[in-house]
């Protein structure tokens, strides 16, 4: 008799069984739709201000970015302009700072000229291990 | 039923107790809500340039200041739209009250006219903050490859 009033009676809980499983479900689904915000870049100490420093010309190659993305090199002294495209700078780098330890790479970019033309130059001086970089804003 | 009983009562339960399975699921869940920071800034108009020296930075995210060029050359800091001669001052107030740990990140579009950047840069200078840092998206070789 007893047994059967006890199956009769319909149970007065909330199914905890299952919550586990429902905690893990939000846990995994947080832990794959977070998104972690990294920062990265391309770092460059700029000159203090009135901070000007006299460099031999022959210390110096000159980058000229054009509008167009075009990049004009200039070797030092030398009044010789060759017109290179971006990605080939890292090795022009190379090749004349094997030659010179003191080189300075001087960017100059046109003020029209897009950002990204000028951080093409950056990222192919930095990814060639240069260290002593100068942006300027060409004259015209 | 007597038989039953007593060897029921001297069995050791071999399965791992699950009833506390949902408190450390929800512990877990909590500590990851709580831990979690998330962007304080309005997302902006811009296109990033893609570098393959890019670097990851070390720095604590409290001495990182956001300072996004659109890409029709509008300045913002922590979501105010600043003018070109404003960014000195506010750069340098905020320099100052870091202990001159500041580095500005500059997120800019990739394809801002460069005389804006210039103009930026020379801002940043007189704010005295020297160490910069252009935001650039890591390019993958084989993307140069095919350019």
């Amino acid at each position: 008799m007893a047994i059967l009033k006890k199956k009769n009676r319909p149970s007065g809980e909330i199914p905890t069984a299952s919550m586990a499983d429902i905690a893990f479900l939000l846990l995994v689904f947080f832990l794959v739709t977070t998104v972690f915000e990294e920062e990265k870049g391309l770092r460059i100490v700029l000159p203090e201000r009135q901070e000007e420093i006299e460099v031999s010309q022959k210390n110096v190659l000159h980058l000229t970015v054009q509008p167009d993305g075009v990049v004009q090199v200039k070797r030092g002294e030398s009044p010789q302009v060759q017109p290179v495209s971006s990605s080939q700078i890292s090795s022009i780098w190379r090749q004349e700072f094997s030659r010179n330890e003191n080189l300075i790479a001087a960017v100059k970019t046109h003020p029209e000229a897009s950002y990204r033309f000028m951080i093409d130059v950056l990222d192919q001086l930095q990814a060639a291990g240069a260290e002593r970089i100068s942006l300027q804003q060409l004259e015209l | 039923m007597m038989r039953g009983g007593l060897e029921r009562k001297s069995k050791a339960s071999s399965e791992i107790p699950s009833s506390s399975l949902a408190d450390m699921a929800f512990l877990l869940l909590i500590f990851f809500m709580v831990s979690t920071v998330f962007r304080k800034e309005q997302p902006r108009d811009a296109e990033f340039p893609e570098a393959e020296a890019t670097q990851k930075l070390d720095e604590p995210r409290k001495d990182i200041l956001h300072i996004w060029v659109e890409r029709d050359g509008a300045i913002w800091i922590n979501d105010q739209n600043t003018p070109m001669e404003a960014v000195a001052p506010i750069v340098n107030e905020l320099y100052r009250e870091s202990n001159q740990r500041l580095v500005p990140v500059l997120r800019a579009d990739r394809d801002v006219p460069y005389r804006v950047m210039n103009s930026l840069q020379e801002q940043l200078q007189e704010a005295g903050t020297v160490r910069v840092t252009f935001y650039t998206n890591l390019e993958q070789r084989m993307a140069r490859a095919r350019r």
